[in-house]
């Protein structure tokens, strides 16, 4: 599903982010990708999603050759790929529904599968009631929950997570993840990119820790241990 | 086809949320437009100004008592193969002698000698109108041949040359200054609309970064901000052109009592407006189209 092979990223010769990432995700797995700040986690999502090119080595997701995608396809390849990001990035000028339907209507769906789609993941994520307001009205939990509602809307195979529990407390925190979870069951690849213990922790799945640019660890079943 | 429908929605509901920004920008390109309208009122005015000039430069040419009316024909005809010659006007010795008695009928002492003289000395007239000032040294030096030198009494370009010339010399000023100070107007437009553009686009650069995380294509991203600025083109110009012809309606009555012509601007106006909106809204769109391109460009490439 997701498969990194000799994967690097300098910024300038003496600013290596990534170096030589060797990783496999198969289909259906939930991954914790835990380091400290500056370790290349983010970098690491911003490959995934094509927000960057790799230095060198070969990135495929989903059946996408991401090392060599041309800027056409990219907005193909973001279609299939839900990302929740730390700082939510949602559009200010459009309401809660906006925001979900927008996904959607970048691709070109029609309206019926719009407004059948849209009003359901709002009632999964439970902001049935709150699609007319906007992001600055939301608390950063619920904004957090528009966000997982936009990524949902393709039914994309993968989810990547950046550090989405970064901005929220603890009960938020929990909800959070606990969606993840539940989306994760239904057989969607998680990818969850964070530095809190605690989450990782509880949640019993495999971890990947990311030490200056290197994976230091990779655990079936492992523990936050930075 | 719907993508194409969702661009035109998001357009407007892009200007109207955002109606503080969108209200800035069609400011800016009223203010430019009217100026440049300002701009074109001058020239308007400046051409006129010097058109009415130019309409009260003539020469005559005075011939002797005694040529005969063939050799006036002869003269005139020489004269009318000229292409810059606008008018020309025969007054015959008659009308030439009630002339100047009228002219100089505050004057006894000339009537006396005139009287003296006894019959008509004066010999018939002819007047002459070019496109250009300029022309006229052309038609005088064709007349400056020995074979007429006895015919033709005096000219009375010999006096006026100086002041034509130097009315030649200012109209041909005052427009190259119009057509510098329309260049500068126009720099200057392009400037200040290619930097309100950008200062709009950057404001939403976050905007247009998270629509091309969630997968929307460049064209998808660029396509409001294109519809946009057609909507702002069409309300500037729409506004620019209502309060034009409100200034037209104020101040075309104070022209017309400097040129004794009415409604000269309003009528300019009038036969010109297709070429006029036409140019202005081409002009502004093929500006704010091509600052946003320019704007968005770096923003897209994410």
């Amino acid at each position: 599903m997701i498969s990194l092979k000799g994967v690097s990223k300098r910024y300038s010769p003496n600013v290596v982010a990534l170096d030589d990432i060797q990783l496999e995700i198969e289909s259906g797995e939930f991954v914790s990708v835990v380091g400290q700040s500056g370790t290349g986690k983010t970098t690491l999502v911003k490959l995934i999603i094509a927000e960057e090119k790799p230095t060198t080595g070969h990135i495929e997701i989903g059946g996408w050759n991401v090392t060599k995608i041309s800027q056409h396809d990219i907005p193909f390849l973001r279609r299939q790929i839900g990302v929740i990001f730390q700082d939510f990035k949602l559009l200010s000028k459009k309401t809660v529904y906006e925001n979900v339907a927008f996904a959607l209507q970048v691709s070109g769906a029609p309206r019926v599968r719009i407004k059948d789609v849209v009003p359901k993941l709002l009632d999964i994520v439970g902001l049935g009631n709150m699609g007319g307001r906007y992001p600055h009205q939301l608390s950063g939990g619920e904004q957090q929950r528009v966000v997982i509602a936009r990524s949902m809307v393709h039914r994309p195979k993968i989810l990547v997570a950046d550090e989405p529990t970064g901005n929220l407390d603890s009960v938020n925190t929990q909800e959070i993840i606990e969606i993840l979870r539940r989306i994760n069951e239904f057989g969607t690849t998680v990818l969850l990119v964070t530095h809190n213990r605690e989450v990782v922790n509880q949640l019993k799945k495999r971890v990947i820790t990311l030490h200056n640019g290197r994976i230091v660890s990779d655990e079936k079943v492992g523990k936050y241990r930075l | 086809m719907v993508s194409f429908f969702r661009v035109i929605k998001f357009a407007f509901q892009d200007a109207a949320r955002n109606a503080g920004l969108s209200f800035m920008i069609v400011l800016i390109l009223v203010l430019m437009l009217l100026s440049v309208n300002t701009l074109m009122i001058v020239n308007v005015l400046t051409q006129e100004a010097t058109q009415s000039i130019k309409n009260q430069i003539d020469v005559s040419i005075f011939f002797n008592a005694d040529a005969t009316t063939k050799q006036v024909q002869e003269i005139e005809s020489v004269i009318k193969s000229f292409p810059e010659v606008v008018s020309l006007n025969f007054i015959d010795k008659d009308q030439v002698l009630v002339n100047f008695k009228e002219q100089h009928k505050a004057d006894p002492e000339i009537l006396a000698s005139l009287d003296e003289l006894g019959g008509n000395p004066l010999g018939p007239t002819l007047v002459l109108k070019t496109k250009e000032p300029g022309d006229y040294q052309k038609i005088i030096t064709a007349l400056s041949v020995p074979e007429y030198q006895n015919l033709v009494e005096a000219k009375s370009f010999d006096d006026t040359e100086m002041a034509i010339n130097k009315i030649s010399v200012i109209t041909k000023q005052v427009e190259k200054f119009v057509l510098a100070l329309s260049v500068l107007f126009a720099a200057v437009a392009f400037l200040i609309i290619l930097n309100t553009i950008r200062v709009s686009i950057y404001t939403q650069r976050i905007e247009i970064a998270i629509k091309k995380l969630v997968g929307a294509t460049n064209w998808f991203v660029r396509g409001p901000y294109l519809v946009e600025s057609l909507i702002f083109s069409v309300i500037s110009v729409g506004i620019t052109f209502g309060f034009v012809a409100l200034a037209l309606h104020f101040v075309d009555p104070y022209v017309t009592i400097i040129f004794g012509r009415t409604s000269i601007l309003t009528n300019y106006f009038l036969s010109h407006i297709m070429l006029l909106s036409l140019a202005q809204f081409g002009a502004v769109l093929a500006l704010t189209v091509l600052s946003s391109l320019l704007a968005m460009r770096k923003y897209l490439r994410a």
